[in-house]
């Protein structure tokens, strides 16, 4: 590796197992980065993401399996590279900002290390105060800045670092909503500006969704799905992707036919029996109980006709700035919630319920994960 | 180069940062090698002879529970019961008011927050002995009150019993809480206070709720007060001793005074001083389990300060200044003012007159070679080799006390900690004698029986358990984030260390080393058993005068003494001031911020 | 390549040996600086509460160069308890201190080295009376415990007791002090010998004399007996008016007076208790330190010894009476022995009953309710 290759670099974790105790904390992992990609893990609490980026950071070290970084193997077998020699960098949940150093201190300290001259290295550090706009907070001290400020200087350290692979540890999770959003757009922009490959765990979907080249999704230590945010949204490959990348609905239902491959007629518990088209990725033989999965932009809603379908009654309405979101009951206990239209059902109203088959899934409930 | 610093088939010996098991397990077996020369053995050697005074040869039985009756009968029993009923209410009080001290001092806008945060600390520092000596001279018929023309007779009987005795060791212990109460307090943003108030509740009840939270440190501080009250001698052998109120330490000091000692009775009363920290220890971790101290990171808010109006801020003011006052400086007063009289109590028919001839005195060589001098600077020594010793282990045992809370090994360290603070000096001293001068020892392992090493390690033993514990709290509130930030972002293990952890503890690191030198120059049950030939440490010269030549000369050489230690903590702490950047003052300790 | 990331680990490796060799440095300093300047013969330790064993080993190693004693000087209750607990280990190579009980034990457990009393050494009278039999240790000089001193200010001769039994009387009520025995070495063999007194005028056995000398103490105590710590805490009580009079050391009493204490005077009722200064060897220290130890215990006795021993602490332990033919007190003050009355006690007979009269002083008479 020298300097003036190009800076991103491909990371490749294979066989990746971490055992604390008792407990499995990751199963068997393994996961290509190309270079230059934005890999976000996602995964609820406990499912093992934050143990696998830390192995990747050399904070943790795996119980087995091998991690390589730029093609050089910084973990496996006898081989341990220390963190401050796999040349990444990070952004902490918590910042880790040191608070006896200053802002501009804080954002120095991985260059102190670089070859830079130190005319350079301030010049640098003045640049990536301004990219991150908190130039004017230069002279501060983290306990005197708000919590997106001190998120700011902890990017802008990372930024630093000038190195091919940068990760996030949920950076956002301890913001408020609309400063969360605001910085999100920057991580983006920023990371990619930089050229750099990025790894970001969190367990918000939206976020993922909104960041990621690449989406991995994670539970219990395992990789469930790895995938574009298009295809794990459009082909979830287990009821708990589906589940945990948004529904707005899940029914036990029973399948009544095929309707060519990867898509089957299923006849729902509520409605009179009443079948719809879903897609599946699995084959289904008739009167199979299944699940049936419904995104909300699978959904949408109409004003009652004559004609067959479903019926549902309104039961909640809340306003997003663009539309309405609609909680719809379907039948005695059955509901669907974030039912996007563009105008207002009032609450206590009937409509019609229609279903998108691209965006309604059938799954096998008893099976947590598909291949 | 880049790439062969990469390279990675090279046999490299794997150095994680998170405790890979085998290195943890080794430095834990060699850290449980260290404490077990320096504490367990020695004190285990002492205590053993309670049901088996044979091992030392110090009685023909190898297994007996005669002792144990002794220990538990009339004076020795009297002893143990007052010991415990002393410590138990001292340990309360101390909390009480440390706990009104800290939340002033640290979340109202109360006069002098700095002065009395410093003055905290020279509490803590200031030896038992040293405030009896100082509430005597004072108190005493034709003591320093009443060269001042101050009657103190009506309160004279009064101190010199339970009630001084209190009053003394409240004092002593004020600060172990007052700190721990302090970090706790750190941890407890203003939002749960405002949110008890707004929902209604007053101040009082506000405070009722916000307790609960911090309710993990006030054990520890009561843990803490009891231990450090249970094991004092200063106060048992002065104040209690003459106001004929046995303490366990006392009568345990009494029971190997004799000729033959009765080692092995004292060995039972220690056990039971050891013995007797476990109920607060039990009862604290159950209620500390699965909570952490981690608070300090830079994302820390200071917490905002209530504003008093100007009259509760006056009140509340001096009321501190009250505590303060009656804790260290009545104490201090009564020695300097009691140095400065001639013949201190003695009824003088030509009436009081002011002198500095016991000052003259001090460094004059005389007839038994023990002036101050020498053995002065014997102790600047000993204190700097065994604070610096001290600190050392007491970051690495602090670092493993926080490393795996709710672990056995965490729970075993910390168990042995606070029962060895419980440990009373005279009994590390002999079961160092015990077990550093068996011919095993001195010819297979280290021979130093007699030497200052010896000494110095005792005083080390001696320190560090609550060294530790005093660190646990600061040590604990970093978070382990700041350091992995540093790894991460290109520094190696030691920098790492250096330029993010370092900072943060530089203040406790400076303010427990001051703390452990002048307990050492202080220390002296251990000193008086254990100082080799011709090394007379300072305490002892002052024990000397004090109760056999002359008391006055005694006094003053406590004074300057104290004045020396006083001297030393101003010149560290200037020295930290000029040699560290300014962000390293801005955070890292409650202590001394207000 | 290899070579690079070997020296990277080699480096900081290196870095936290230093870190380590650093904190253990300046304790081998002082490891090293302690055992330092051993010569070939080293000598033994004197272990000593004497006031002027300073002197006296500055002494007798400036005249004998073959060795060197080395002093360890301490309060008598430190010493023991490190003799006691240095067990079958000793590394004293001779004790001097105050009362003979504590070597009357050490010869019971045979601890001393026999016949040790200098042979060239011509005792008086009360001299020879401290010479045990076995020749174990050797008295050096004698004080009295069991003096009564008095502030001759607060109250007259003429109104002093003329008898022990006197002091328990109203008249006196108050007025008496002395030391805790566990605290100060010279009042143990006091208590034993007033006991031994009481129980022969009673003719009894020992533990009649003991029932009879708790009466007595008993009675002190109903009377007002005020116990401090040590000679000078009582000396403090008595110049502060606490009490007007003791029963304590003979050598603590002149030695006040002839400094901040001009009223002090000493009466002896009778009997006193005569309280030698005794020197012993460890009989279980190697041939050599037996050898010097002899030596040094000869010297004591000779008369550059005893010169020593009258001048160095002359306001303190040089106030005693000379148990040499032929020396004389060094200070006028001191009377003649005679006018004393002093007794001496069985140090084998009341050595083993230390701890027990002690521990019940303390329980009944210094914290009795």
């Amino acid at each position: 590796m020298s300097e003036s290759s190009p800076r991103a670099v491909g990371v490749s974790m294979s066989g990746l197992g971490k055992v604390f105790g008792e407990k499995l904390a990751l199963d068997d992992v393994s996961i290509e980065v190309d270079p230059g990609t934005f890999l976000v893990l996602l995964g609820p609490s406990g499912s093992g993401k934050t143990t696998l980026l830390r192995c990747v950071a050399g904070i943790e070290r795996p119980s087995t399996g091998t991690i390589t970084i730029g093609g050089n193997l910084v973990v496996g077998g006898k081989t341990y590279l220390p963190p401050e020699r796999r040349r990444l960098a990070m952004v902490f949940q918590d910042y880790a900002l040191w608070p006896h150093l200053s802002v501009r201190k804080n954002v120095a300290y991985p260059l102190s290390t670089s070859s830079f001259e130190k005319s350079e290295r301030s010049r640098r550090c003045d640049d990536l105060l301004e990219r991150v706009g908190i130039s004017h907070l230069a002279e501060r001290y983290p306990n005197e800045l708000s919590g997106g400020e001190q998120q700011r200087v902890a990017l802008a350290r990372a930024l630093a670092a000038e190195v091919g692979l940068i990760l996030f540890d949920e950076p956002l999770s301890n913001l408020d909503a609309d400063r969360r959003e605001q910085l999100r757009i920057e991580i983006a922009t920023l990371t990619r500006d930089a050229g750099m490959t990025a790894i970001y765990i969190t367990h918000d979907q939206s976020e993922a969704f909104a960041l990621a080249d690449q989406i991995g999704v994670l539970n219990q230590g395992r990789l469930v799905q790895l995938d574009t945010p298009e295809n794990i949204y459009r082909h979830p490959h287990s009821a708990f992707v589906a589940r945990f990348t948004g529904v707005a609905g899940e029914f036990p239902v029973r399948v009544t036919g095929a309707r060519g491959e990867h898509c089957v007629m299923v006849a729902l518990p509520f409605g009179a029996g009443h079948s719809i088209e879903a897609s599946t990725i699995e084959n289904f033989d008739s009167g199979a109980d299944v699940q049936l999965f419904v995104r909300s932009s699978g959904v949408s809603l109409g004003v009652p006709s004559n004609d067959e379908g479903v019926r549902g009654v309104i039961i909640d309405v809340a306003f997003n700035g663009r539309g309405y979101d609609h909680v719809v009951e379907v039948g005695e206990g059955f509901t669907l919630t974030k039912v996007f239209a563009p105008m207002k059902f009032e609450r206590g109203r009937n409509v019609k319920v229609c279903f998108d088959p691209s965006a309604c899934f059938v799954m096998d409930p008893t099976r947590e994960v598909s291949k | 180069m880049a790439i062969a610093a990469l390279d990675t088939a090279a046999p490299v010996t794997p150095s994680p940062m998170t405790t890979s098991k085998k290195r943890g397990s080794l430095g834990g077996v060699v850290l449980w090698i260290v404490l077990t020369l320096l504490i367990l053995a020695p004190v285990g050697s002492f205590l053993i002879l309670g049901v088996s005074p044979r091992v030392f040869q110090q009685g023909s039985q190898w297994f007996t529970l005669s002792y144990v009756r002794q220990a538990f009968s009339s004076y020795f029993g009297r002893g143990i019961f007052n010991s415990l009923w002393v410590s138990t209410s001292v340990a309360i009080l101390s909390v009480c008011v440390a706990t009104a001290l800290a939340w002033l001092i640290h979340r109202t806008n109360v006069g002098g927050r700095k002065f009395w945060a410093v003055m905290m600390w020279l509490l803590l520092m200031m030896p038992t002995w040293m405030m009896t000596l100082g509430w005597g001279d004072l108190l005493q018929p034709f003591g320093a009150a009443q060269a001042l023309g101050i009657n103190t007779h009506w309160i004279y009987g009064e101190f010199f019993g339970p009630l001084g005795i209190v009053v003394v060791l409240t004092s002593a212990a004020l600060p172990f809480a007052y700190f721990i109460i302090s970090a706790g307090l750190q941890g407890l943003g203003p939002e749960f206070e405002d949110a008890a108030r707004i929902h209604g509740a007053g101040p009082i009840r506000s405070l009722q709720t916000v307790l609960p939270i911090i309710a993990p440190a006030l054990l520890s501080a009561l843990a803490i007060c009891f231990a450090e009250t249970m094991s004092d001698f200063g106060v048992a052998f002065t104040l209690g001793y003459h106001s004929n109120f046995p303490m366990a330490t006392y009568v345990l000091f009494n029971a190997i005074s004799n000729f033959p000692a009765n080692f092995s009775v004292a060995a039972v009363i220690a056990a039971v001083l050891i013995i007797s920290t476990i109920p607060p220890i039990v009862l604290q971790s159950h209620v500390m389990r699965k909570r952490s101290y981690a608070v300090l990171s830079g994302r820390t808010r200071a917490p905002r300060r209530r504003q008093l109006a100007r009259g509760p801020r006056a009140l509340a003011t001096a009321a501190v200044a009250g505590v303060f006052f009656i804790a260290l400086g009545v104490p201090i007063l009564g020695a300097v003012i009691g140095s400065l009289v001639k013949n201190l109590g003695i009824d003088s028919p030509n009436g009081v007159h002011f002198t500095l001839t016991y000052y003259a005195q001090i460094f004059k060589p005389s007839i038994q070679g023990n002036s101050l001098g020498a053995p002065l600077l014997l102790s600047n020594q000993l204190g700097l080799v065994v604070a610096t010793g001290t600190g050392v282990l007491a970051v690495i045992l602090a670092r493993r006390l926080i490393a795996n809370p709710g672990s056995w090994s965490q729970r075993i360290t910390d168990v042995f900690l606070l029962g060895s603070v419980a440990v009373p000096g005279v009994v590390l001293g002999v079961g160092y004698i015990f077990f550093y001068n068996l011919s095993f020892i001195s010819n297979n392992v280290v021979s130093i029986y007699k030497t200052l090493p010896l000494l110095m390690l005792a005083l080390v033993a001696n320190a560090v358990p609550g060294q530790t514990r005093f660190m646990a709290g600061p040590v604990s509130q970093i978070q382990p984030s700041l350091g992995e930030a540093a790894r991460v972002h290109g520094a190696g293990r030691m920098r790492a260390w250096r330029t993010t952890n370092l900072p943060l503890m530089s203040r406790v690191l400076l303010w427990g080393w001051l703390l452990t030198f002048t307990k050492t120059i202080a220390e002296l049950a251990i000193s008086q058993i254990l100082y080799p030939p011709s090394q007379e440490p300072a305490s002892v010269s002052i024990q000397s005068y004090l109760a056999n030549f002359a008391p006055n000369t005694g006094t003053a050489m406590t004074v300057v003494t104290l004045m020396e230690m006083l001297a030393v903590i101003g010149i560290a702490l200037t020295v930290y001031r000029l040699v560290t950047p300014a962000g390293w003052r801005r955070v890292g300790f409650s202590g001394v911020q207000s | 390549m290899n070579l690079h990331t070997k020296t990277n680990n080699v480096l900081r490796k290196r870095v936290t040996l230093v870190a380590l060799a650093a904190s253990l440095a300046s304790m081998s300093y002082v490891v090293s600086a302690g055992t330092a300047g051993a010569a070939s013969n080293p000598g033994f330790v004197l272990y000593s509460s004497q006031g002027y064993d300073h002197a006296s080993v500055n002494a007798f190693n400036a005249t004998n160069p073959g060795f060197t004693v080395t002093l360890n000087d301490n309060s008598t209750g430190p010493l023991l308890q490190q003799i006691q607990a240095e067990g079958n280990n000793p590394k004293w190579g001779v004790l001097w201190v105050d009362g003979a009980s504590a070597f009357a034990q050490l010869d019971g457990e045979g601890k001393l080295l026999r016949n040790s009393v200098p042979p060239k050494a011509k005792f008086n009278t009360l001299g020879l009376q401290n010479v045990p039999k076995d020749g174990s240790f050797t008295p050096t000089g004698l004080t009295v415990t069991g003096a009564l001193c008095y502030d001759s200010s607060q109250i007259t001769a003429a109104q002093l007791p003329s008898s022990w039994s006197q002091l328990t009387s109203s008249q006196y009520k108050g007025l008496l002090g002395m030391n805790d025995p566990s605290q100060s070495g010279p009042t143990f063999p006091m208590i034993a010998g007033i006991m031994d007194y009481l129980g022969k005028y009673k003719s009894g056995s020992t533990a009649k004399s003991v029932s009879a000398g708790e009466s007595f103490y008993t009675a002190l105590k109903a009377n007002g007996l005020v116990v401090n710590a040590v000679n000078g805490a009582t000396i403090t009580a008595m110049e502060a008016h606490t009490i007007s009079m003791a029963t304590i050391q003979s050598s603590a009493c002149y030695g006040a007076a002839l400094t901040t204490f001009p009223s002090m005077k000493v009466k002896y009722l009778s009997p006193s208790i005569a309280l030698p200064s005794v020197i012993g060897i460890d009989g279980k220290a190697s041939k050599t330190v037996r050898k010097d130890a002899q030596k040094f215990v000869d010297w004591v006795l000779s008369p550059a010894g005893q010169a020593v021993m009258q001048t160095a602490d002359p306001q303190g332990d040089s106030l005693f009476w000379p148990v040499i033919k032929g020396e004389n007190p060094a200070n006028p003050i001191i009377p003649p022995l005679s006018t004393t009355h002093a007794i001496s006690t069985n140090p084998y007979t009341w050595g083993k009953l230390e701890t027990q009269i002690n521990t019940w002083f303390d329980s009944n008479i210094v914290n009795g309710l």
